[in-house]
């Protein structure tokens, strides 16, 4: 200490004293005493507390000094002072407050949670350098959890973007759409009939409703050529009821009125930067649609193509109100009024709809009204489809985990005795549990980056390739809400991973420290291994059930009869409109010359056209047999009525059950004629021949189709003539697959011409036909694009491409959870019968024959198992609300499918068992006593 | 649990044991007005009881670091302008709550001994 004294009359020592201000040297005097002293006490002192105790002494000494002591006194009563502390009693103090866990300050706390970071960085260090002596284990859990999580990661994002975001249209949760049923005819989702649309408008629980159809429409421009565009012909109230806006123009004037006789339109962003080249003066320019000139009045923005895809809206140019209550062909959509909610509108429209069925018993009883909210009605199949693949991707990555878990845990057992090594060279209990931590935090997050990094690869793959269309799935990408999904993911796996056998660990270690042959036995962790395996297996068995009742479903879909034999036949939808097109005589004659200039091309072997495809509904209308007109409307009987060409039935090879299909030779100027399916000849033939009868039909379909046999009253009233039938055709599908065929009347295009047709064209190849249509088209009428073409087994493929989809993808989450079950069903067998070497070496040498051990460990197998096999049905079970919809004429029960996963299960999980059985009936007695 | 004085006088347990349960009476009075520093603490303690209470270095700092442990004070190395770097004290809103609770015990404790053994506060 080379110090001098403070200044006179100091209140506080060490205060005001510059002198002593960098004086390092005197203060590590100080503290290499207080050092000494703590040593020769035996005690090991912190820093901060040396330092303070330091600075106690120097005090002391300056006191001394300042009350009149000498340099020499003044050190000597400092260190008189440290010589009677005894410093060991201050070092056991910190101890004890260190042993209990009550007393801790927030200093403390801090100093420890430093000192923690840094233990937890070094464990990590210690995790690195493990894994790199068992590069295996390593790899098989981080490709195990990487799956799991990409799995999780990418279905979650699709599911997101899907199901889980919002519409872009405001309030979007307020929006229904509006749909007929009719339970008696087997109708579920129909479109709804202007006039009753008008009547549900007009609901308190509604604020708005818009309704809107879909017409064929062709495109003209001059020097552009003509193209079908997808087209809704609306309320003019459409974007106000969804609460959007175009981004140029002012859209359909919000006048009151639904309708206009002047002809607008607003069309797509798409359309416009497509055809028109974002030309900002497309607004009141006027488009040729269908030869009609529509004024453009908006541009709606980009991505909004409700209802689906389109590109044009036309304004509607007729009254709802003052059309038919028969005809169901419109859609809708209502917005909620304020603080009412869905069931009581749902309420509100049951009542409206027992009046109205009351009220025109012929047009409305038996109909009800869907209201379904607008994202449940735009997702359709996929959201029950999305949820249940989410639910499953959630099996898989529980799977994952637990197989991860059983991985870990094993590990953790067999290293029982490096961890009682450990405890008793001093570790401490949270040394190796942060250990066991860092050791998941490694595995955990490298797993997770390799799924988010799997995910991100395989997203734009899948968004790309996707053979089906999913709305809004091209928005799905990896965002935050992703993220946050996958550091919980990580967050609980880590924590499970490490805690869970680090706990099992120290439970045992409370037992048994270093006790030789007490390795792994022990209950309470062999019962938790052989949960999280029979975990496991009945997760695995949950996904294989779905699987295989999907695979079933696509198998019942595909098998459904079509009632043609036409896989390569190519249609193409071809529509007749424009001025040149005004006479439906002109439409049925120039349909005429197309086809026959299209069986005139070489390698054409058949062609036909028709209004409605297999699986497709054609017009209701109500028809009388033999003129035999009844009383009352209410009484005529009802039948879907199609116009199909003649060579039709033969290019899509329908079957001929009587008579004859339609010639050339039956036009608008000869004798009227019908063909009917053999649904019609057994409800309505009346045991005759149907061919000795005559039948009588709409004169009309609105604007759309037109007798040419009626003959036109004075009043302008269409009056349809009674049709000889000339055939019966087999029954072709003409409702959703599964539902019955309905009685239908087939009449000859050219007598009942629709401008819009679909040519089938049976060729020697697909390419072959579409030319043969486009040479037509041009030769006949080179204003007429041709719309889509597709061959009848890509169009019937479509139908069950769902399905399929989700069958696939089920199927290979099924078979990945197997193998993973499998793993862990082989990783638990394998280790029971290595800890178990003793017992079963006692066995043997009782005289137990190998066989018998070879049969217990299978027989244990069996019935950890078949545990896993029920807990797996019960999944199953639980979840076949969902399941039911997504499946056609297959029940969630169906024993086919339980049996063929649970067996399938059972062989793979009975044959991971077989190497471990094998491996204990081989124990050496001798070997298996000494072991231990 | 630790000697709180180290006085050259002949050892009276009865006054041992009270200077002992009152020494974070005392500690937490101390810091109440004001932070200190650990030599502060001792030598007003050694200052105000005329020299009858004092402490030795580990008794002090053994009692200062328990009541930090329980939250009752805070300790913070402080370096003022001029000064060298000193370990204030100073009470924690807990400590206040249990220096209200000792003051109210010391009181009744007092009025007990004086009701019954005569032994008046000073």
């Amino acid at each position: 200490m080379t110090t001098e004294p403070g200044r006179p009359g100091r209140k506080r020592p060490g205060a005001d004293r510059p002198d002593l201000e960098g004086d390092r040297e005197g203060h590590i005097e100080w503290r290499a005493l207080v050092i000494r002293h703590a040593r020769a006490c035996g005690s090991d002192l912190s820093p901060s507390m040396v330092a303070e105790l330091a600075a106690h002494l120097e005090d002391l000494y300056l006191t001394a000094v300042e009350d009149g002591a000498s340099q020499v006194e003044a050190r000597q009563a400092a260190e008189d002072a440290l010589r009677r502390s005894p410093l060991d009693v201050l070092a056991a103090e910190i101890r004890r407050q260190a042993r209990d866990p009550r007393v801790r300050s927030s200093d403390d706390l801090a100093r420890a949670h430093e000192r923690r970071s840094l233990a937890m960085l070094y464990a990590i260090r210690i995790a690195f350098r493990q894994f790199r002596t068992q590069p295996l284990f390593a790899l098989l859990t981080v490709l195990v959890l990487g799956l799991g999580t990409g799995a999780a990661v990418t279905v979650y994002t699709v599911v997101d973007a899907v199901v889980l975001r919002p519409l872009p249209y405001r309030a979007p949760d307020r929006l229904v759409a509006l749909w007929d049923s009719n339970a008696a005819k087997g109708l579920p989702h129909e479109p709804i009939a202007p006039v009753t649309f008008m009547d549900y408008r007009g609901l308190h629980a509604f604020s708005d409703a818009a309704a809107w159809w879909r017409p064929d429409v062709n495109l003209a421009d001059p020097g552009l050529d003509p193209v079908r565009v997808k087209t809704v012909e609306t309320s003019a109230n459409l974007f106000a009821v969804l609460g959007v806006e175009p981004q140029l123009g002012g859209g359909f004037p919000q006048d009151g009125h639904l309708f206009s006789n002047d002809l607008a339109a607003v069309i797509s962003a798409k359309l416009w930067r497509t055809r028109y080249g974002a030309d900002r003066s497309i607004v009141g320019r006027q488009l040729k649609l269908n030869g009609s000139a529509f004024t453009v009045l908006g541009v709606m923005p980009d991505g909004f193509d409700y209802p689906g895809d389109i590109d044009v809206w036309e304004r509607l140019s007729w009254n709802m109100a003052q059309h038919v209550r028969e005809a169901h062909f419109m859609e809708a959509v209502a917005r909620l009024r304020p603080g009412v909610d869905l069931n009581e509108a749902r309420q509100e429209g049951i009542g409206l709809a027992g009046r109205l069925g009351r009220q025109f018993a012929d047009s409305n009883g038996g109909w009800a009204y869907q209201f379904v909210p607008l994202l449940d009605d735009q997702l359709g199949y996929y959201r029950p489809a999305l949820l249940v693949m989410f639910g499953a991707v959630g099996l898989l990555l529980v799977i994952g985990c637990l197989n991860v878990a059983s991985l870990l845990l094993a590990r953790a057992l067999a290293r029982d005795r490096e961890v009682a090594v450990r405890v008793a060279l001093g570790a401490t209990r949270r040394q190796i549990v942060t250990q066991l931590l860092a050791e998941s935090l490694v595995l955990s997050l490298a797993g997770i980056g390799a799924g988010l990094a799997f995910s991100a690869a395989a997203l734009p793959i899948i968004v790309a390739l996707t053979p089906v269309t999913i709305p809004r799935l091209s928005e799905a990408a990896i965002s935050g809400r992703v993220l946050m999904f996958a550091m919980g993911v990580a967050t609980t796996t880590t924590i499970g991973f490490g805690l869970v056998p680090g706990l099992v660990l120290l439970r045992r270690q409370l037992g048994s420290h270093l006790r030789e042959g007490d390795r792994g036995t022990s209950r309470g962790s062999q019962r938790l291994y052989q949960a999280l395996v029979v975990g496991e297996v009945a997760l695995a068995c949950a996904l294989l059930m779905g699987s295989a009742l999907l695979v079933r479903t696509v198998r019942q879909m595909t098998q459904a009869p079509s009632g043609v034999t036409a896989d390569h036949v190519l249609l193409a939808s071809v529509q007749l409109s424009g001025a040149s097109y005004r006479e439906w005589q002109k439409v049925a004659d120039t349909q005429a010359v197309l086809l026959e200039r299209i069986r005139q091309q070489p390698g054409v072997f058949a062609a036909g056209a028709t209004i409605r495809l297999p699986f497709e509904t054609g017009w209701r209308t109500a028809f009388f047999m033999n003129d035999v007109k009844p009383v009352q409307d209410t009484d005529a009987p009802q039948a879907q009525i199609m116009s199909v060409s003649d060579g039709y039935f033969e290019a899509m090879g329908a079957r001929l059950v009587s008579g004859r299909f339609f010639s050339p030779q039956d036009t608008s100027h000869t004798q009227g004629v019908a063909i009917v399916n053999e649904a019609f000849v057994r409800r309505y033939a009346g045991g005759r021949a149907a061919t000795d009868q005559r039948v009588t039909t709409a004169g009309q379909i609105g604007p759309l189709g037109v007798s040419l046999t009626a003959i036109t009253l004075p009043d302008g009233y269409l009056k349809p003539q009674p049709a000889q039938i000339v055939g019966v055709v087999g029954d072709i599908p003409n409702a959703a697959l599964g539902q019955p065929v309905e009685p239908t009347i087939y009449s000859p295009a050219t007598q009942f011409p629709f401008r819009s047709m679909f040519f089938a064209v049976s060729a020697r190849d697909e390419t072959t036909a579409v030319m043969a249509v486009r040479r037509a088209l041009h030769d006949v009428s080179p204003i007429t694009p041709v719309g889509p073409t597709e061959t009848w087994a890509d169009r019937f493929g479509q139908r069950t491409a769902e399905p399929r989809v989700l069958m696939a993808t089920l199927s290979a989450f099924g078979v990945l959870a197997a193998m993973l079950a499998s793993l862990g069903v082989y990783g638990l067998f394998s280790w029971s019968v290595a800890s178990r070497r003793r017992e079963l070496a006692i066995r043997l040498t009782l005289g137990a024959r190998p066989a018998r051990i070879g049969a217990l460990i299978l027989e244990q197998g069996v019935l950890l198992v078949t545990i896993g096999l029920a807990g797996g049905w019960l999944v199953v079970h639980a979840a076949r609300g969902p399941l039911a919809t997504l499946l056609f004429q297959v029940s969630p029960n169906d024993p086919a499918s339980t049996l063929t996963a649970a067996g399938l299960l059972m062989a793979a999980s009975l044959a991971a068992c077989l190497p471990a059985a094998r491996r204990a009936m081989r124990v050496n007695p001798v070997e298996g006593l000494r072991s231990e | 649990m630790t000697p709180m004085t180290d006085a050259p006088e002949p050892s009276r347990p009865a006054l041992d044991e009270a200077k002992r349960g009152s020494a974070e009476l005392l500690i937490l009075a101390l810091v109440e007005g004001e932070d200190l520093h650990g030599y502060d603490i001792a030598r007003q303690i050694e200052l105000r009881s005329h020299g009858t209470l004092r402490f030795t270095l580990a008794s002090l700092y053994a009692t200062l670091y328990r009541m930090e442990a329980r939250g009752w004070i805070r300790g913070r190395w402080i370096e003022r302008s001029g000064q060298r770097r000193r370990r204030y004290y100073r009470l924690t809103e807990t400590g206040r709550r249990v220096l209200a609770e000792q003051r109210h015990d010391w009181a009744r404790f007092v009025t007990a001994l004086n009701r019954v053994a005569g032994v008046r506060p000073a």
